[in-house]
């Protein structure tokens, strides 16, 4: 066995620990456990082959997929970065130089985005030291996603929605599972052995099914938003059973089915294709009434939680609005409207349409981006509570 | 040396039929070397438990195998005190009149103790190959509660004291990302992504599973399902539905596919009738793409 390399002060041991920085700076977590293990494979290996070098670092230093998928490009950038330097003083000082450089490129890119719309005030964002992808996304706004970061948002919503799907309930249930021993239920079933405890008996939290009604405003106002609320409706089916979906500009079409059965870009199409007055003017008032006369008396209940997802403009009368939200308000759990607008600093629900809604909702919160969706989703698994103003304020933690 | 020795890991996977690649044989290499669990992610279907199997072979270990599933819990992958038989004993030692101190000393002995896999991996008298398949299927707190097992090799029981292992168990755990797995728990392995195989890799294997099929015909076989990978499925085929699908048309005597007949085997390879009915549609396209020839 070859001796352990990092015993030896070598400037390859030194450039490998510059490369480990080098990825934390990337958001890689690493620390000395991994640059330990980097420098002891290294010992195991021969080092005239490169691509072995770098299969070993590849191997030790990636700990998920999107590391492991980055982990060339970065590779080549360091040790060419590297190359170019003459000696090793000037090599550490580049390599500073560079990282600052790169971090600020990063920095003003997030900014550029950050400004887009001049949704997020700029306060709110705190450079940290690593990040993963998601918690950069987290932050992006919706209207301007790319495909790959369309995706990862929606696994992560995939996973919110199941946990709303599988919440607790207070009650218990009989279970194999040793988690929880029920200590009444024991003594009861070992009455018959005379009181001699034999078997025993656990519980474990009954599951408390939530129902969701979504209902998805597709109009003009809302276009730079609606594909992606449509996207979310679509992870929001797939991912939950209990849910019915239903999107409106001037009339009210049930899309369930149609999402339930069909892959994305299809089911997209469709009802694009369904709903004529797409990215038209809206009518919220005549399409919620429209909802609680047909839908309402079957899909509400005091299990279900309605989304309401729109920016509030309205061309319709807004009694009949009242009206509807007032019936919806009364039939539910609780009524949560997302408003996309919701997220900017100087917002107050100043629309009409939107004043009208606001003694029926629970909740109205912003919805431009991963943070305040979760945030929003987050708080509807609470109690509905009659106490708190609904409207989502911006220092909310 | 070094480089023979992963050279023999590639050959060791070889003569056990399985087709592996530079960052899977140094990926193993490393964790057999560095004594550290392997975790091994990728799409269903590309061999991610085959690893642990044929490794287990490969070594002339022992395979032990935990299968995740949702509310897998300690008694099921560590210990469990055997209650039933306790309370016997203690009947049977009351009857002898024994003095309690000496009866509770007793109680929790070796016996009682039923080893569930993890620690049947730990206490195992030789090396043995310990597989932790689907770990994302298990919930949260099963996979803290792995980390002791992971990075210190030992475990610990409340009425014992901490078992430590004999011969650190050879660990691969594998997931298909259907949840993110903690980052406590990634730190304590090295990281294997295992991607569909390309065009070479694919047939490579084929021929080494399936010897029985003819040359054109795994051609092929592989070649559609390059192409079929590249539509959007609900689920995309794997690897073993390749060799399942070759195996099929070989027991057929085929030497080479045409439309009727990749639509009579179709089930085969999906196993959604979305998937089925989409791949219809588009078949004639694919199998130009195939370079198949239509034979109408």
């Amino acid at each position: 066995m070859p001796p352990e390399l990092h015993t030896y002060q070598t400037s390859l041991s030194a450039n490998i620990i510059q490369f480990g920085r080098f990825l934390r700076s990337k958001g890689y977590s690493i620390g000395p456990q991994e640059e330990s293990d980097a420098l002891n494979a290294l010992g195991f290996l021969s080092m005239r082959k490169e691509d072995l070098f770098r299969q070993a670092l590849k191997t030790v230093f990636s700990k998920n997929f999107y590391q492991f998928a980055q982990f060339e490009d970065l590779y080549r950038e360091f040790w060419s970065e590297l190359d170019r330097a003459q000696d090793s003083k000037l090599k550490k000082k580049q390599d500073k130089k560079t990282l600052q450089q790169s971090s600020l490129r990063k920095e003003l890119k997030f900014q550029a985005l950050k400004d887009w719309l001049n949704l997020n005030p700029s306060e709110e964002e705190q450079p940290t030291a690593s990040y993963s992808d998601l918690e950069v996304l987290s932050r992006k706004n919706f209207s301007d996603l790319s495909p790959d970061e369309m995706e990862l948002i929606l696994s992560a919503l995939k996973r919110i929605a199941k946990r709303l799907a599988h919440q607790k309930s207070r009650l218990r249930k009989r279970t194999k599972k040793s988690s929880h021993l029920d200590m009444k239920q024991t003594v009861r079933l070992n009455m018959r052995t005379g009181g001699e405890i034999q078997r025993l008996v656990f519980s474990e939290k009954k599951e408390r099914k939530l129902k969701l009604v979504l209902l998805c405003d597709v109009s003009r106002s809302m276009e730079l938003y609606s594909r992606f609320f449509v996207h979310l409706i679509y992870a929001f089916q797939n991912a939950y059973d209990k849910i019915e979906t239903f999107v409106f500009s001037t009339a009210l079409h049930q899309v369930s089915e149609i999402l339930k059965n069909h892959e994305f870009g299809k089911a997209f199409a469709m009802i694009s294709e369904r709903v004529p007055q797409w990215s038209g003017g809206t009518t919220i008032g005549s399409c919620l009434m429209d909802f609680t006369t047909t839908h309402a008396h079957n899909l509400l209940d005091k299990k279900t939680i309605v989304f309401i997802l729109s920016d509030g403009w309205d061309t319709g009368d807004h009694q009949s609005m009242e009206n509807a939200m007032s019936v919806i308000y009364k039939k539910s759990k609780k009524v949560i409207w997302l408003n996309p607008l919701a997220g900017s600093p100087n917002f107050s629900p100043e629309v009409l349409g939107m004043k009208t809604a606001l003694p029926y909702l629970d909740l109205l919160a912003p919805a431009h981006n991963l943070k305040s969706l979760k945030q929003a989703l987050y708080l509807a698994q609470r109690r509905r509570n009659l106490t708190t103003s609904p409207v989502f304020s911006q220092n909310f933690h | 040396m070094p480089q023979k020795e992963l050279a023999e890991i590639q050959e060791m996977f070889r003569e056990q039929g399985y087709i592996s690649d530079d960052a899977i044989a140094m990926s193993v290499y490393l964790a057999m070397k560095l004594e550290k669990p392997l975790l091994v992610e990728g799409p269903a279907g590309v061999g991610k438990t085959e690893i642990g199997k044929v490794m287990a072979k490969a070594m002339e270990a022992d395979f032990i195998r935990l299968q995740c599933y949702e509310g897998l819990d300690s008694t099921h992958a560590l210990y469990e005190w055997n209650y039933q038989h306790q309370l016997l004993h203690l009947k049977m030692q009351e009857q002898k009149g024994l003095d309690p101190k000496q009866l509770e000393a007793t109680i929790f002995a070796d016996k009682f103790l039923l080893k569930r896999p993890v620690l049947q991996a730990i206490t195992h008298p030789k090396k043995a190959v310990l597989l932790i398949d689907e770990i994302d299927r298990a919930d949260e707190e099963f996979e803290s509660f792995l980390l002791e097992v992971l990075s210190d090799w030992q475990v610990t029981i409340p009425e014992i004291g901490t078992i430590s292992a004999t011969h650190k168990p050879q660990t691969i755990l594998t997931g298909n990302r259907t949840r993110e797995l903690s980052e406590a728990l990634r730190r304590r392995c090295l990281y294997l992504w295992i991607d569909y195989p390309d065009f070479a890799k694919e047939l490579a294997i084929v021929r080494s599973k399936v010897p029985e099929a003819d040359e054109n015909l795994g051609k092929q076989v592989c070649a559609f399902m390059q192409e079929l990978r590249q539509m959007k499925l609900e689920k995309t085929p794997g690897v073993s539905e390749t060799i399942d699908w070759a195996r099929a048309l070989a027991s057929m005597h085929l030497k080479h596919l045409d439309k009727q007949l990749v639509e009579d085997t179709l089930g085969v390879v999906l196993k959604d009738w979305q998937d089925i009915r989409k791949t219809q549609d588009a078949l004639s396209e694919l199998l130009e793409k195939t370079g198949v020839e239509s034979r109408l």
